[in-house]
C-alpha cells in the first residue's frame, strides 16, 4: 500500500518532469556520473548519496529521539525493519558474525535501498543542462543521478567490503586458518590419497583466489548494471511515444516498469547484502568445529 | 580493482577502456569510498547504534524476565506444596482438637450431671429432714394442744381444778388412746 501511494505520487509529478526534460532536450542518461565541480571531485551521483544518507539519518533520528522499552510509532517501525534484517542475517551467518558485522550489512542494505528508490523519483537523471563539447557534440548533464547508477559508488562499496571481508576472515580464522581454508584439502584423506589431493586442492585454492578477486568486480557491475539499466529502460520507454504526443504521454509506456523498478530496487539491495553475507560466511564457516 | 589491474597488465588498454566507458576513475572512486565510509559511520552512530542498543536491552530484559518467571513458578510450586502441607497439618490438628473437645464436653457433661444429681439428692435429703422436723414439731404442738384441750375439757366436765400431775397423767392417757 505504501509503495502504491508513493508510485502514485511519483506519477502525478512525472508528466511535469517529462515536460521539463523535453524542454531541456536531453536524449539518454549517460553511462558515467558527471562532475559538478571543477576542483573537488563531486559528481551528480554524490549529491544523491548525501540526500540518501540525510534521509536515513533523519528517519533514524525521528525514530530514536524518544527511545522507550515499549516502542511506538517511528521507533516501532525502525525496530521492526532493523530487527527483521538482523534476524535474516543471523539465520544466514550465525549469531556471532551477525553481531560483529551487522553495522556494515545493515548500512549497506538500507543505503542501497534508499538510493535505488531515490533514483526513481521523477527528475533524477532526467532534468539537467544541455552541454556542448569541444567537438560541437550535444550532450546532457543531469543535475541528479541515482547513487547506484554510478560505477564509482558501487565499486566503492564492493571494494570496501572486499577489504573488510579480508580483515574479518583473518581475525576469525587467523592467517594459518585463512590459508588452510582456501588451500588445504577438505575431507579425511590419509597417506597416498592425501599426497594426491594436495596438488588438486592447491589448484582449487588458486581458483578460489581468482574467484575471491572477481567477487568485488561482479558485485560492482551487478548493482551498477541493474540500476543503470533500469533507469535507462524507463527513459527509453518514455521516448517510445511519438514526438507530437511525447510532452503529454511519454510517461505511459514506462508506468508498468516503474513497479518492476521498485521491486528491482529492493531485490538488488537484498542481493548485494546477501552475497556479501554469504561470501563472509563461506570464509568464516568452520563446519563441524562450530558445533563443538 | 585488483582484477582490473591484473587484466590490464595482460591487455593494456582494457582497463582504460572500461574506465572510460563507465566513468570509473580514481578521484571519483576515492571520493565515493570516503563517502561510503562516512555513510557507514553516520548510520552506525545514528541509526543502528541506538536501535540495536534498545533491542539488546529489551532482549536482556526479556531473558531476565523469563528467568524471574521460572524462579517465581518454582517459588509458587514450593509455596503451593508448603500450603498443602500446612493445610493437611492444620486439618489433622483441627480433627484432634474437635475430638478432644467432644471428649472434654462429654466428660464435662457427665461431671455436671453427677454434680446436679448429687446436689438434687442433697436438696431432697435436706427437704426430707426439714419436713420431718416440721412434722415432729407439729406433732409435738398438736400433742400439747390436744393435752391442753383434754385437760380443759376434763376440768370443765368434772368441775375440778386439775393439778399439774393430773394434767400430765390425763394427757398421757389421752395420747396413748389416740395413738393406739
Amino acid at each position: 500500500m505504501r509503495y502504491t501511494f508513493a508510485t502514485f505520487i511519483f506519477w502525478i509529478l512525472s508528466p511535469l518532469t517529462v515536460l521539463a526534460a523535453a524542454e531541456s532536450g536531453h536524449h539518454a542518461l549517460p553511462l558515467d556520473a558527471q562532475r559538478l565541480h571543477e576542483i573537488f571531485p563531486i559528481t551528480n551521483s554524490m549529491i544523491m548519496v548525501w540526500v540518501a544518507v540525510g534521509l536515513i539519518v533523519l528517519f533514524c533520528r525521528a525514530a530514536t529521539r524518544k527511545m522507550a522499552l515499549v516502542p511506538a510509532g517511528f521507533q516501532n517501525f525502525a525496530e521492526w525493519v532493523i530487527e527483521s534484517l538482523y534476524d535474516f542475517l543471523e539465520g544466514l551467518m550465525g549469531a556471532h558474525l551477525t553481531k560483529r558485522t551487522f553495522w556494515f550489512f545493515g548500512s549497506v542494505f538500507f543505503f542501497i535501498l534508499v538510493s535505488n528508490y531515490l533514483g526513481l523519483i521523477p527528475g533524477v537523471g532526467t532534468v539537467g543542462w544541455d552541454t556542448l563539447d569541444a567537438h560541437g557534440h550535444k550532450g546532457f548533464l543531469p543535475w541528479l543521478r541515482g547513487a547506484n547508477a554510478d560505477i564509482n559508488m558501487t565499486a566503492a562499496m564492493s571494494f570496501s567490503f572486499a577489504i573488510l571481508w579480508l580483515y574479518w576472515a583473518l581475525t576469525e580464522n587467523n592467517l594459518r586458518g585463512f590459508l588452510a581454508h582456501i588451500f588445504a584439502p577438505k575431507g579425511n584423506f590419509e597417506g597416498v590419497m592425501l599426497m594426491l589431493m594436495i596438488p588438486v586442492f592447491l589448484f582449487v585454492g588458486v581458483l578460489e583466489v581468482i574467484s575471491i578477486a572477481i567477487r568485488p568486480v561482479a558485485l560492482t557491475f551487478r548493482l551498477y548494471g541493474n540500476i543503470y539499466g533500469g533507469e535507462q529502460t524507463l527513459e527509453s520507454l518514455m521516448n517510445l511515444i511519438p514526438t507530437s504526443l511525447q510532452k503529454f504521454l511519454s510517461w505511459l509506456p514506462a508506468l508498468p516498469f516503474y513497479f518492476m523498478e521498485l521491486l528491482v530496487g529492493f531485490v538488488q539491495a537484498l542481493v548485494f547484502t546477501l552475497l556479501c553475507a554469504i561470501f563472509l560466511k563461506l570464509i568464516c564457516d568452520h563446519g563441524e568445529e562450530e558445533h563443538h | 580493482m585488483t582484477t582490473f589491474l591484473a587484466v590490464a597488465a595482460e591487455n593494456p588498454g582494457v582497463l582504460e577502456t572500461i574506465s572510460k566507458t563507465f566513468g570509473l576513475n580514481w578521484p571519483f572512486f576515492i571520493a565515493q569510498v570516503v563517502n561510503f565510509i562516512v555513510v557507514i559511520i553516520i548510520l552506525k552512530k545514528f541509526a543502528f547504534g541506538p536501535v540495536q542498543a534498545i533491542l539488546i536491552e529489551r532482549k536482556t530484559r526479556i531473558a531476565a524476565g523469563e528467568a524471574k518467571l521460572k524462579q517465581i513458578e518454582k517459588q509458587l510450586a514450593d509455596s503451593e506444596a508448603n500450603t498443602a502441607a500446612a493445610i493437611a497439618k492444620a486439618n489433622e490438628e483441627a480433627v484432634r482438637l474437635v475430638n478432644e473437645a467432644r471428649h472434654g464436653a462429654a466428660v464435662f457433661t457427665e461431671q455436671k450431671s453427677q454434680e446436679a444429681i448429687a446436689q438434687a439428692q442433697q436438696i431432697l435429703t435436706k427437704a426430707e429432714a426439714a419436713a420431718k422436723a416440721d412434722r415432729e414439731r407439729l406433732h409435738t404442738e398438736l400433742k400439747r394442744e390436744f393435752g391442753r384441750l383434754v385437760a380443759q375439757t376434763t376440768s370443765q366436765v368434772t368441775g375440778k381444778i386439775l393439778t399439774a400431775d393430773d394434767q400430765v397423767r390425763i394427757n398421757e392417757d389421752a395420747l396413748a388412746k389416740v395413738e393406739a
